[in-house]
């Protein structure tokens, strides 16, 4: 029972940083753009949340507001020049993940490696105590309640606005977007902004609530599975939230199984996120063989007077 | 009175190539303008730029008098122009409402999903159409998509309309059925442009008519009243060249039959109609048509890129099951395709690569673990020397060869090596005329080294000048066929006729 | 930049066109001079970091490249960068992207110090079976993401990375736990025998992993150049569509591609764990991932360029190496930096690619 309740409480917080991402990644490629380089925008969130919460006196608040311009501002540049420039989404994605492991690396120095207590989880005196499902539901800290309400409004703003639409229209068919009037370049441009702060609150996250610490590529290839979870969830925010928790389960319980002191080889549990987000590529491909659910135009650069 | 679309020397090139040469064109309001040319004339061309698409290298683009410069698709709404296009500009998973909400043009942001919705209701019921807003475009037929664009069109407040071959993609009941539709908006005041290839429309529906051809005015703002078919058909396919001299060939056994196929294009209609085609050893069966009438959905069931969805495939007696491209090749069926630069040559790459590469599994180049360097070289400065390949290095990177030459090169290598049947789909377009007059002796050589030659092409002169038997294509459908020497009129006639 | 309407150009409009042409001379000024930016980029950082302009010559160009010692290491710190290059460039060149590189090498080594740690094999023939056992391990290493890509159309780019991972926790299982090395505890495996080892030339470190290189650079120029396989595969990268309708075979000449560019990474790890580490550790396949992909970039895939981008990267890392060392820059730093000029060759592409063009309308 006791096994249960703390393996369910930590659930949510370990899948926080792949959901935000996934959140993130799901506007981007809506518009039509594959970030491969959601890592290393990770990565930098992680730091430059951590370097506002010890530099502005603790502040969580400040740390996570940081965090999510840093991963603003690496989402813009991407975009930049993906978009602009029309370079190779998958080349600069990896370049991305480099530039971020580099820039982190080299301007982190003074701020790695110093442990600190940023943000407790709530507690509501008879919700939370409910047995095994009390601290699941009611006893996290306030950033996986947002982030829940930002799966909503993801999904609202997709479905339900007017720019939403239109975003989604570029993803589809970017002619049709540009014949319609719709500035491809602006929205594909601002879908990269948008996605990459959730990419930067996913990184705070990771640095300030789940490791506590600073550490050089702590990210450690969740973003990679983030982009992996946006392809199972068929581009789809609320089955991202469901992908997130299944992967942020398997995560949450390594160190389960390690406290509960079987001897289970450390390393092949360390393994497992890895090889679970593999098998679950392979089911969502034998799912999906015609690959209907992805955005028509996702990876392809658009020049309108490109002679067909 | 003013035009309500004017332009005046236009000149387009897509870097360096030319599709639009001092074209002139001038729509009043309160008809309906026929612009009239075959594939590859302009016509799109010029109205992509009055609808914002594309920019002119130079030219004046006037609305309603005044000199406009057309930013983009949002800049000619303002000016009330709006365009219908030949391929669809629809989202396919969103519905019609989703649609025309997305669009600057049609719907303001403010306006809810709900009230859009509404507004489609009312102005499919005052043009006369039904359609749902609630439906996906996939699951609409063709007419219904078109409808579509026309009402987003209409919503967008556009007073000059254009229309791109509008009914290439419906029946006839449809078809007179939009024109009618058309005729009324033209009746409302409004300038309506019908950019078509069909001769029928023109004396049906039109009020004016303009020629174009290659990228070219060659007849502005004439009434189609006071012309003949044949001299309308003259004007689009132009006069006839003079002909070269021809040893006509009854031909041998039948080598290919594609009997009775059907195909069908991704957006529904119909490409090709239980389509019969017989090619005998040694001839050279031409196949006429005015473009997207189903030529290219057949040279790719021919090449093995497409499978078509009824009908048999034929090689010597033999029925071929959905055969890859591998295989046929292999049982020596050649293509020169019509997009050389996509499916014929690897721009990049050397004459040499080029023109080796699909023989290299023949064994005449060497084995698979060592090429034989020399055998290639000869072979690739034969090929050069026979066809006489201009601007050729060996090593000369194939984009860098001229039109004609390039051509000659796709030439050399499906020609070397044992074919049965030579499928020559549009061989020289962008060709000169001696470039075109090689093309023609090679596939002569061809035909009396006994290979069957399929030749299609939109030119009617080359297909009349080079070929044994016409065919001519129409929808898909094979409506008539001819022994040479074959008199032209008959067959411009079927081209731009009504199957 | 659809629909620039600049105010002051009246009557003009800038947009973006595709260029069908581009001659040779402009496109390497324009590759040449993104280089340069890049490394002055390079440059400006560590100017930041409080190093001054003149050691940066003297580090990078003088210690390294004018002097002998300096040279040696070069050319140790290259042998594996090459391979890795030519891994990444014999995947990319028919748009496989293989981002798996790392993986393979770590698995390369897993083959070779199963030869080492079971002494399978007569002292002579060790070293060969090191080399052939890298080469099935590497390549074996990139099979499944291939098939999974050419089967159910799974993004080669995902599969690969993780398969990064499960290999270097497979590593470190075994560092940690069985093959650990008894004499020191440490989590590296048992050394090498010393007939397990690359032996050196006599000149400084430098070792005959200039053979493996060698062979491995031979090999890759027969199959682009002398094979069937050569010329068929080009098109693959340059015209995708063209493949299908001439009929040739796409998915072998993917699946090929793919092992081969396994087994050179395995070979890769080859050499840096038999010449260099001298055993397999956790830390040995650091970077070489990027670098591998970034060389291939810079030397657009071809195999003599590789060579040169290569023996430039490892002066690069030679470099930064000792300059990390003296004044305490992280080890990230090399990373940053072919960050930097990749970022700058790539959008220069831009202006290969395309170009701008004014569109005039008359005022009339």
């Amino acid at each position: 029972m006791d096994f249960l309740t703390h393996w369910l409480a930590f659930t949510p917080i370990f899948a926080l940083p792949l959901i935000a991402a996934a959140l993130g990644l799901i506007i981007n490629e809506r518009a039509g753009l594959l970030n491969l380089g959601a890592e290393g925008i990770m990565l930098c969130g992680a730091l430059v949340g951590v370097i506002a919460f010890i530099e502005f006196d603790n502040s969580p608040a400040l740390g996570f507001i940081f965090a999510i311009l840093a991963g603003t501002f690496l989402g813009f540049c991407f975009g930049f020049f993906v978009v602009v420039l029309r370079t190779n989404q998958v080349l600069t994605g990896i370049t991305f993940v480099f530039l971020g492991i580099g820039l982190t690396g080299l301007i982190g120095v003074p701020w790695v490696n110093k442990a600190f207590s940023a943000l407790d989880p709530i507690h509501i005196p008879f919700l939370t105590d409910i047995p095994v499902i009390g601290r699941f539901l009611f006893g996290q800290d306030i950033v996986v309640y947002v982030t829940f309400g930002l799966a909503i409004l993801v999904w609202r703003f997709l479905y339900h606005t007017r720019i939403g639409l239109r975003l989604r229209a570029v993803g589809e068919n970017p002619q049709a977007a540009d014949a319609g009037g719709i500035n491809v370049e602006g929205y594909r441009l601002l879908a990269a902004t948008l996605g990459g702060a959730f990419i930067g609150l996913a990184g705070g996250y990771l640095s300030l609530v789940i490791a506590k610490i600073f550490v050089e590529e702590m990210t450690q290839g969740r973003g990679w599975i983030a982009v992996a979870l946006v392809i199972f969830s068929r581009w789809r925010p609320w089955r991202a939230v469901l992908g997130g928790l299944l992967f942020g389960g398997i995560e949450a319980l390594i160190p389960r199984l390690k406290a509960t002191g079987y001897n289970i080889p450390q390393y092949f549990l360390e393994m497992a996120p890895y090889a679970v987000t593999l098998a679950v590529l392979i089911y969502a491909a034998v799912q999906m063989r015609s690959g209907q659910d992805a955005p028509r135009a996702l990876g392809t650069p658009y020049v309108r007077e490109d002679r067909k | 009175m003013t035009a309500a679309l004017e332009f005046q020397g236009v000149h387009k090139s897509f870097d360096g190539n030319p599709a639009l040469v001092d074209a002139f064109f001038l729509a009043e309001r309160g008809e309906v303008h026929a612009l009239l040319g075959e594939n590859g004339a302009g016509k799109s061309t010029l109205m992509n730029i009055a609808c914002g698409l594309y920019s002119p290298d130079h030219g004046a683009v006037r609305v309603n008098g005044e000199s406009v410069a057309i930013d983009g698709p949002l800049a000619a709404n303002s000016l009330g122009i709006g365009m219908v296009h030949q391929h669809f500009k629809l989202v396919e998973n969103m519905t019609v409402a989703e649609n025309i909400a997305f669009c600057h043009m049609s719907a303001s942001r403010r306006e809810s999903l709900n009230a859009v919705r509404k507004r489609i209701a009312e102005a499919s019921r005052d043009i006369g159409f039904e359609i749902d807003p609630d439906r996906r475009i996939d699951t609409l037929s063709v007419s219904e998509q078109q409808r579509t664009e026309i009402i987003k069109v209409m919503m967008g407040g556009a007073d000059i309309l254009i229309l791109d071959e509008p009914t290439a993609v419906l029946t006839d009941e449809e078809s007179t059925r939009l024109l009618d539709q058309l005729k009324s908006f033209a009746q409302q005041g409004k300038s309506v442009i019908l950019i078509t290839h069909k001769l029928r429309e023109v004396f049906s529906h039109a009020d004016k008519v303009t020629v174009m051809r290659a990228g070219a005015t060659v007849e502005a703002g004439r009434d189609p009243g006071e012309l003949t078919p044949v001299e309308l058909s003259r004007l689009m396919v132009g006069e006839a060249a003079p002909s070269e001299s021809l040893e006509l060939s009854a031909g041998g056994d039948v080598v290919l039959e594609l009997k009775n196929i059907s195909a069908k294009r991704a957006n529904g209609t119909t490409a090709l109609d239980d389509l019969t085609i017989t090619l005998r050893a040694g001839q050279v069966y031409g196949l006429a048509g005015v473009g997207g009438n189903g030529q290219t959905e057949l040279a790719e069931t021919l090449m093995g890129i497409r499978h078509m969805e009824s009908g048999e495939f034929m090689l010597s007696g033999q029925v071929l099951k959905r055969p890859t491209p591998r295989e046929l090749r292999r049982k020596g069926i050649k293509t020169i395709p019509a997009e050389r630069y996509i499916y014929g040559l690897a721009g990049d790459l050397s004459v040499m690569d080029n023109f080796v590469v699909s023989h290299l599994s023949s064994g005449r180049f060497g084995p698979a673990g060592w090429i034989n360097r020399r055998a290639i070289l000869r072979g690739t400065t034969e090929a050069i020397a026979d066809y006489e390949i201009l601007g050729a290095g060996l090593a000369t990177r194939s984009r860098l060869l001229s039109g004609g030459n390039a051509q000659k090169l796709v030439l050399a290598r499906e020609m070397s090596g044992d074919s049965t049947v030579l499928l020559a789909h549009s061989p020289t377009r962008g060709l000169d005329v001696r470039a075109c007059a090689a093309v023609h002796e090679y596939l002569r050589e061809a035909c009396k080294r006994d290979v069957a030659i399929l030749l299609i092409s939109e030119d009617l002169d080359e297909v009349l000048a080079v070929s044994d038997r016409v065919g001519v294509i129409n929808r898909g459908r094979l409506v008539g066929e001819f022994d040479a020497p074959v008199e032209r009129e008959a067959v411009g006639q079927l081209m731009v006729g009504h199957a | 930049m659809q629909a620039l309407s600049l105010s002051f150009l009246r009557g003009r409009r800038l947009t973006v066109e595709v260029r069908q042409k581009i001659d040779f001379v402009t496109r390497i000024a324009i590759a040449l001079g993104a280089v340069l930016f890049g490394l002055g980029i390079c440059i400006a950082i560590l100017v930041s970091r409080g190093v001054d302009v003149s050691s940066i010559y003297d580090e990078f160009i003088v210690f390294t490249f004018l002097n002998s010692a300096g040279i040696a290491t070069v050319v140790v710190q290259s042998t594996p960068l090459v391979l890795v290059g030519l891994a990444a460039a014999m995947a990319f060149r028919v748009n496989y992207w293989n981002i798996g590189i790392e993986g393979q090498l770590f698995m390369g080594v897993v083959g070779c110090t199963i030869i080492a740690y079971f002494d399978i094999g007569p002292e002579s023939l060790r070293l060969p079976l090191m080399f052939v056992f890298s080469i099935l391990f590497g390549a074996m290493w990139a099979l499944p993401a291939a098939l999974l890509k050419l089967r159910l159309n799974i993004n080669e780019v995902i599969s690969t990375l993780l398969l990064n991972y499960i290999a270097f926790y497979f590593v470190l299982n075994q560092v940690f736990g069985p093959w650990r090395d008894p004499k020191d505890n440490f989590p590296h495996s048992p050394r090498y025998d010393d007939f397990e080892r690359l032996p050196k030339v006599g000149w400084e470190d430098v070792h005959y992993g200039l053979v493996v290189v060698g062979l491995a650079l031979f090999f890759v120029w027969w199959l682009i150049e002398r094979s069937r396989f050569g010329i068929q595969s080009r098109f693959v990268g340059i015209n995708p569509r063209m493949v299908l309708a001439i009929g040739l075979p796409l998915s072998t000449i993917t699946l090929v591609s793919a092992l081969t560019s396994g087994a050179l990474a395995g070979v890769a790890g080859f050499t840096i764990a038999s010449a260099t580490e001298g055993r397999l550790t956790f830390t040995l396949a650091a970077g070489y991932g990027f670098s591998g992909i970034v060389i291939a970039f810079l030397a657009a895939n071809r195999p003599l360029m590789v060579l040169v981008v290569a023996f430039l990267m490892g002066g690069l890392y030679v470099a930064g190496e000792s300059m990390k060392v003296f004044y305490s820059l992280p080890d990230a730093l090399v990373g940053l930096f072919q960050a930097a000029i990749v970022l700058s060759v790539t959008a220069s592409e831009f202006f290969v690619r395309y170009r701008l063009r004014m569109a005039h309308y008359e005022r009339a």
